[in-house]
């Protein structure tokens, strides 16, 4: 399937920037993928700031709670790109059969297959893998909490006697049902109006929020994640056996899915490790080099031969040392652009890395500045993010992370405004 | 005593199992527990430490030594409670209500022991009215929060307010830490430390069990 369609202006000014070419506009993502979305709470309150047609808001990744972007917020809120999730979501399954649920007071909607207890100790709520309640539960929302964190479900460690394949049974070949479903997401998807950012690839090397399994009824090898980030440095061999199996896997599911979709796909969401600390990096250049760097350069060496698709890398935190590396492995956007972290001033990075690394966040601060500032402050660093980082192209302009839930929504406003007003001043 | 290389390397280089082997050797000799922790454990834990500040070493070498640390422990824990011998200082710590992350905590614990402090884990998800009970209960110098989340880190400050309702807020030094955490939130909330990394933890923990800083 070609990407045919004539292109929209959305979907333009999003290709001008990852192109490195100065767009119309500055181009905006929400809910692009479940790195760049907002709490459903923040959905909701957005939908009502904007008067919107009152409907109750589906929750698309519901690890972090995120809520889906329907198209008539994207309208109201000027996003310039479309989300493509694989068939399954964190918790192993599919987002339909829409059913309504409530927690901390809002109503929301989930998929059928959202299968909850309370805990009778502590009223925090329990989420099974794949929707199956006779599993033990993968992940724990506390009383009160706004979304679900794995639970460690380690079986004894032996690490001279590891197996590689038991860290890889989420990454699996696609099914030809699962590629019919791919096909079709892509054709409703593909209207030309807006830039598809497509997140199925699976090909997460040691993603912390994958490693514990949260999709799997009764996951197998390193599952804790300190067992995980000490293995990285003790048995790094195992480690590179076990994504040399993802890498063959991920290409070769590339493969099946270029040939079904083509080009329709712009952005293709990588992997998400954080290499970042707030103030330093959790693995030295060295050991990003010798480890991940040869696996990301094969998959994006495949992508880039093989496809238009462009490569987005997220890593959190303090991450700039890592980002010659990511070039040179043929990484082309990073996010989130964590600006407070050591090591990430927005000017030295634009600096630095304009016209070879495109910028896909850092449009403002989601620890300090969004939920807890005022919304002069939040327009006043968006102004200046956007004027730091969208000379040139090489910007989308994205918050620092997911919106979390609690930010109050009158700041979330100021920073859909103060993006338009940028854009007004720039038109 | 000596410093005692086998388990000074084994500390430093992450080894579990060739710590707890240095360990048992040294108390089949007739080593004293507190001079092995005094003399090799406690320098084999400020050398990663140090290792980690200046970049050498990162959040895995962190925890691998932490774990080395923690077997090494394991046999001289009875025989420090036999002999009655004083902890450096005495800490409750906790990821506090609402909050399920503990990496950073136990990192935290983990390198407050190796600098001799006896530390008690509350976990995660920590309500205010625990800490009240654990400081109770431990006497404590030091009462260690952390928080990954900004939706969490408001309960630090529930539960120092908490703390202070309780009347145990002068007998306490409160440090804070966790990603979103900075100087600036600390102060407003009333902690009276704030740790940006570990190691930072580490040497404001000490630094707070002086009898000067307890009889601030």
């Amino acid at each position: 399937m070609a990407s045919e369609k004539p292109i929209g202006p959305r979907r333009q000014r999003v290709l001008d920037a990852i192109h490195h070419r100065q767009p119309d506009r500055v181009p905006m993502d929400f809910g692009g993928s479940a790195v760049t979305g907002m709490h459903v709470s923040c959905v909701a309150a957005l939908r009502d700031h904007y008067r919107l047609e009152k409907r109750l808001v589906k929750v698309c990744e519901p690890y972090q709670m995120l809520g889906l972007i329907e198209d008539d917020l994207k309208e109201a809120v000027g996003i310039d790109v479309v989300p493509m999730f694989g068939r399954n979501n964190m918790f192993g399954f599919a987002n339909s059969g829409w059913k309504p649920w409530s927690f901390n007071d809002m109503d929301v909607l989930v998929p059928e297959d959202f299968r909850t207890t309370i805990e009778p100790e502590n009223g925090g709520t329990l989420i099974y893998p794949r929707g199956d309640t006779s599993a033990r539960p993968s992940g724990h929302m506390p009383k009160g909490g706004y979304f679900f964190d794995s639970i460690i479900r380690q079986k004894p460690i032996d690490t001279d006697n590891l197996d590689p394949t038991d860290n890889t049974e989420q990454y699996q070949p696609l099914t030809e049902a699962e590629l019919d479903g791919i096909e079709a997401d892509a054709r409703a998807l593909n209207t030309g109006d807006y830039a598809v950012f497509a997140s199925l690839i699976n090909t997460a090397l040691g993603d912390i929020a994958f490693v514990p399994g949260p999709d799997l009824v009764d996951p197998k090898g390193v599952r804790d994640i300190a067992e995980w980030y000490m293995l990285t440095a003790s048995h790094p061999e195992i480690v590179h056996k076990i994504f040399e199996r993802q890498v063959e896997v991920g290409v070769a599911n590339m493969e099946k899915i270029h040939a079904r979709v083509g080009d329709a796909i712009d952005v293709v969401f990588l992997c998400g490790t954080d290499f970042g600390t707030q103030t330093s990096s959790f693995c030295s250049t060295k050991t990003f080099d010798k480890l991940w760097k040869p696996h990301y350069a094969n998959l994006c060496g495949w992508i880039h031969k093989n496809t238009s698709w462009k490569v987005f890398k997220h890593s959190c935190g303090a991450s700039e040392r890592f980002f010659e590396s990511m070039i040179d492995a043929g990484i082309d956007i990073i996010n989130p652009v964590q600006c407070s972290a050591k090591g990430m001033d927005p000017r030295m990075l634009k600096d630095k890395y304009k016209g070879r690394l495109v910028f896909w966040g850092g449009g403002v601060d989601t620890q300090h500045t969004l939920p807890f500032g005022t919304p002069q402050e939040v327009r006043a660093q968006v102004l200046e993010r956007c004027e730091i980082f969208s000379d040139g192209g090489g910007f989308v302009f994205n918050a620092i992370h997911n919106v979390q839930a609690m930010t109050p929504v009158e700041n979330i406003v100021a920073m859909v405004e103060a993006v338009k007003e940028f854009n007004g001043a720039m038109a | 005593m000596p410093l005692v290389k086998e388990l000074f390397d084994a500390i430093v280089d992450g080894k579990p199992a060739d710590a707890l082997a240095a360990v048992n050797a040294e108390l089949a000799a007739g080593a004293d527990p507190i001079a092995l922790i005094s003399h090799t454990m406690i320098p084999a834990m400020d050398e990663v430490g140090q290792l980690y500040r200046e970049e050498e070493y990162f959040v895995p070498e962190l925890m691998l030594s932490g774990k080395a640390m923690q077997a090494a422990m394991a046999p001289l824990r009875p025989l420090l409670a036999k002999s009655g011998a004083k902890p450096a200082g005495v800490a409750v710590a906790g990821a506090v209500k609402g909050d399920l992350h503990d990496i950073g905590k136990n990192l935290v614990i983990s390198l407050l022991e190796g600098a001799g402090f006896k530390v008690i884990d509350l976990g995660t998800d920590v309500k205010p009215e625990k800490f009240v009970a654990a400081i109770r209960e431990h006497n404590p110098q030091l009462v260690c929060l952390t928080a990954l989340l900004t939706v969490t880190m408001m309960a630090m400050k529930t539960t120092i307010a908490a703390i202070e309702q309780a009347g145990l807020r002068d007998l306490v030094k409160i440090m804070v830490g966790g990603a979103p955490v900075n100087e600036r939130f600390a102060k407003e909330i009333g902690a009276d430390g704030y740790g940006e990394t570990a190691t930072d933890a580490v040497a404001l923990a000490r630094r707070m069990v002086e009898p000067a800083a307890q009889a601030n």
